[in-house]
């Protein structure tokens, strides 16, 4: 029983993490019909901007974080306004910049951090919260569950409570259609990719101390993203919400049931019967031709 | 031999030292010398850079020292050392490439690997140019490797020694988990190692966790280890020991943590607590430790090189920063028997050795039984433990001792886990 209720916390707070990035994936794909394969590099440069300004200059980590989200952003927009509005038309060029951009950012966090090791950040939030006695939750891993928690939740009221956020539903929707109520299609990308890097940057900086950081750590989160957003349905924000969840904790009781070797073939093996049972995934909707 | 590696070395480091010219520029001592090349062909970018580009800055500490005291005579003549690096990233297409370049356009008269599917790319270059190369992993040895020789590191036989020391100081441990990275070159070759140095010693193994290199999260596999309450968490040859003994300290383990490296553990202290990972046993130790100035020891000046290694590289120091050199120590050896630079006279005296000079002491040929070709040396190997947060060997125990009681189990182990044995 123990050993369940550890791998369900355990599994929650991952959850958080794949919710964090793989939202962002969507929201970029629904939005710019672009799959940005770097987006996993854009969750490791949050996290190298962490390890620079926390664990090698001493600034504070919230500061780090706000900073590491900023940084994030600003690259995600370049990457819109310079890859992606240009080749708009042309989804296949789209991905083929986000795999060029994708070994940049690679090479950049070679040339912040250097070769050698990975990168460590010594955790602002020491010690482990202990209940009945069996059950450990280190604070740090609590503080990126509730911070995972937030951010989604300010999305979801962002994209359902605000103009802003039905402007960028509509064009997920249909772009032309969108664009025919007068919605500007330049500055609602700029907005999706903004929000989608911004929520990277979380991620990465989450996640930097609490993980091994370097420049090939995107390969890891770029997998589980896809696995998450086709198994919620490619395009539907709360269907990976809760896929990302549905999955953590999918991997995390096979890992400790049957080994970690074991789990991410799985994940991928689940992947497959979701596109062959229901091509849609658990929250997405077909669309006519 | 009259004069031994050490000797020289140890006059040659000294001399640089007294002059105080070891930070001048090489050409001012020795001009008229020549060069002798020696490529390192290792992953110095990507994940297994740990383990390659640390070790070139040691060879680059030695090779300066020895060029900054006039070189080093080989069959009356003097030469310079130039370390000729190439970054594979642990790519075997490049390493090809690397071996390729290294062999055939810088002329170099040895080529130091890390190891694993990097070497076994190489080997039929190896073979064919007749160039001496050395790998970290003697596991890559094969009846047909000639060329390939392990001097330095037995990985992972010397791990054995860990755990005859952890059963007789700890004779209360009975059970042992063992997690490691699920590949054939590093975590597999370990954990065989562990288990039967487990056997051997009577530590009933409860679980063998082996995991892929995509973890993200490594919380759930200690969960799942430590339900089992084993006393001993062994992490074999893990690439992920910063992770793991992150969650064996949220999770409250109280048992002996055992592990062939524990890299950066300063990180790891800081990530975790001194009190934590104090008692962790592992292999590797830094090289300013006092026990490394034991007569049996085959590396001049340790303290030294720890110094300097730590002045120019302060975050740099890995297992392998005075493996490399260690190895390149053991090339200049051979050629000074040989009297020649050339690969096949340097592999041929090196060979005719039946002693070799082994870092740490008691080292002789071996790998037969195991791998068809005795081109590895086992000898001594520390048994390193961390001290009130810094690493100290505790004592020297003989690897080819416990082989020589012990192979069978070894090999039953070995190929129990399906893994390449004679």
């Amino acid at each position: 029983m123990e050993l369940i209720l550890q791998s369900i916390v355990n599994g929650l707070i991952q959850g958080g993490f794949f919710a964090l990035f793989a939202v962002g994936l969507v929201l970029i794909f629904g939005v710019m019909s672009v799959v940005n394969f770097a987006h996993g590099e854009l969750v490791m440069i949050g996290a190298y901007t962490i390890w620079l300004l926390h664990a090698q200059n001493g600034l504070a980590f919230i500061p780090a974080i706000g900073v590491a989200i900023i940084v994030v952003t600003i690259i995600g927009l370049l990457m819109e306004r310079f890859l992606f509005r240009p080749t708009r038309d042309d989804p296949l060029a789209g991905l083929i910049c986000s795999i060029g951009v994708l070994f940049i950012l690679q090479v950049v966090a070679t040339l912040i951090g250097g070769d050698g090791p990975s990168k460590q950040v010594p955790p602002p939030f020491h010690g482990t919260m202990v209940v009945f006695d069996s059950l450990r939750i280190p604070y740090q891993r609590i503080f990126s569950l509730v911070v995972s928690i937030v951010a989604l939740s300010t999305l979801w009221y962002f994209l359902t409570r605000t103009k802003l956020g039905w402007a960028l539903r509509a064009v997920a929707l249909d772009r032309e259609a969108a664009a025919l109520q007068g919605i500007n299609i330049n500055r609602i990308s700029m907005i999706a990719i903004g929000v989608g890097g911004a929520l990277a940057g979380l991620a990465g900086a989450l996640m930097a101390p609490l993980t091994n950081i370097n420049p090939h750590m995107g390969h890891n989160v770029i997998i589980t993203a896809f696995i998450v957003t086709i198994v919620g349905g490619v395009g539907s924000l709360s269907g990976a919400v809760i896929a990302a969840v549905l999955y953590a904790l999918f991997h995390t009781f096979v890992t400790v049931y049957f080994g970690g070797t074991l789990a991410t073939i799985c994940g991928l093996i689940l992947m497959v019967v979701v596109l062959i049972v229901k091509p849609t995934g658990i929250m997405g909707v077909r669309v006519s031709e | 031999m009259g004069i031994t590696r050490r000797d020289i070395l140890r006059a040659t480091a000294a001399g640089a030292v007294v002059a105080g010219t070891s930070s001048l520029p090489t050409g001012l001592f020795a001009a008229s010398n020549k060069t002798v090349k020696i490529g390192m062909n290792i992953p110095m970018t990507g994940d297994y850079a740990p383990w390659g580009l640390p070790g070139l800055y040691g060879c680059e500490i030695i090779a300066k020292d020895i060029n900054g005291a006039g070189g080093v005579e080989i069959g009356g003549e003097k030469y310079n050392i130039e370390m000729v690096a190439y970054d594979h990233a642990y790519d075997t297409e490049k390493a090809v490439q690397g071996y390729k370049k290294l062999v055939l356009e810088d002329d170099v008269k040895m080529v130091m690997m890390l190891g694993g599917s990097t070497v076994a790319s190489v080997l039929p270059w190896a073979q064919r140019k007749k160039m001496l190369t050395t790998t970290l992993l003697p596991s890559d040895i094969t009846p047909k490797s000639e060329y390939l020789i392990a001097t330095c590191e037995s990985h992972p036989l010397y791990n054995v020694t860990g755990v005859e020391w952890l059963a007789k100081n700890f004779p209360e441990a009975k059970t042992a988990a063992i997690v490691t990275n699920n590949d054939a070159e590093y975590g597999l070759q370990s954990a065989a190692t562990y288990k039967a140095a487990f056997e051997v010693e009577g530590i009933d193994v409860v679980d063998v966790n082996l995991h892929g290199f995509d973890i993200t999260d490594f919380a759930p596999i200690v969960s799942s280890v430590l339900a089992k309450k084993p006393d001993i968490f062994c992490m074999a040859t893990s690439f992920y020991v910063t992770p793991l003994m992150e969650q064996l300290y949220h999770q409250g383990f109280k048992g002996k943590i055992i592990s062939c490296t524990l890299d950066y553990y300063d990180e790891i202290i800081a990530k975790t607590s001194k009190e934590f990972v104090n008692g962790t046993i592992f292999q590797f130790p830094d090289f300013d430790d006092p026990a490394l100035n034991d007569k049996g020891v085959n590396f001049p000046d340790p303290g030294g090189f720890d110094a300097k290694f730590r002045k120019d590289h302060p975050n740099d120091w890995s297992a392998v920063s005075w493996e490399y050199p260690a190895i390149l120590l053991n090339w200049i050896e051979g050629a000074k028997a040989a009297g020649s630079v050339e690969p096949t006279d340097v592999l041929k005296s090196l060979k005719y050795t039946i002693n070799p000079a082994f870092v740490f002491g008691g080292g002789k040929w071996w790998g037969s039984q195991l791998w068809g070709r005795d081109n590895s040396v086992v000898g001594r190997w520390p048994v390193v433990v961390v001290e009130n947060g810094k690493a100290r060997i505790q004592e020297y125990r003989s690897v080819s001792d416990w082989l020589a009681k012990n192979k069978d189990v070894l090999i039953k182990h070995m190929k129990e886990l399906g893994l390449r044995t004679v």
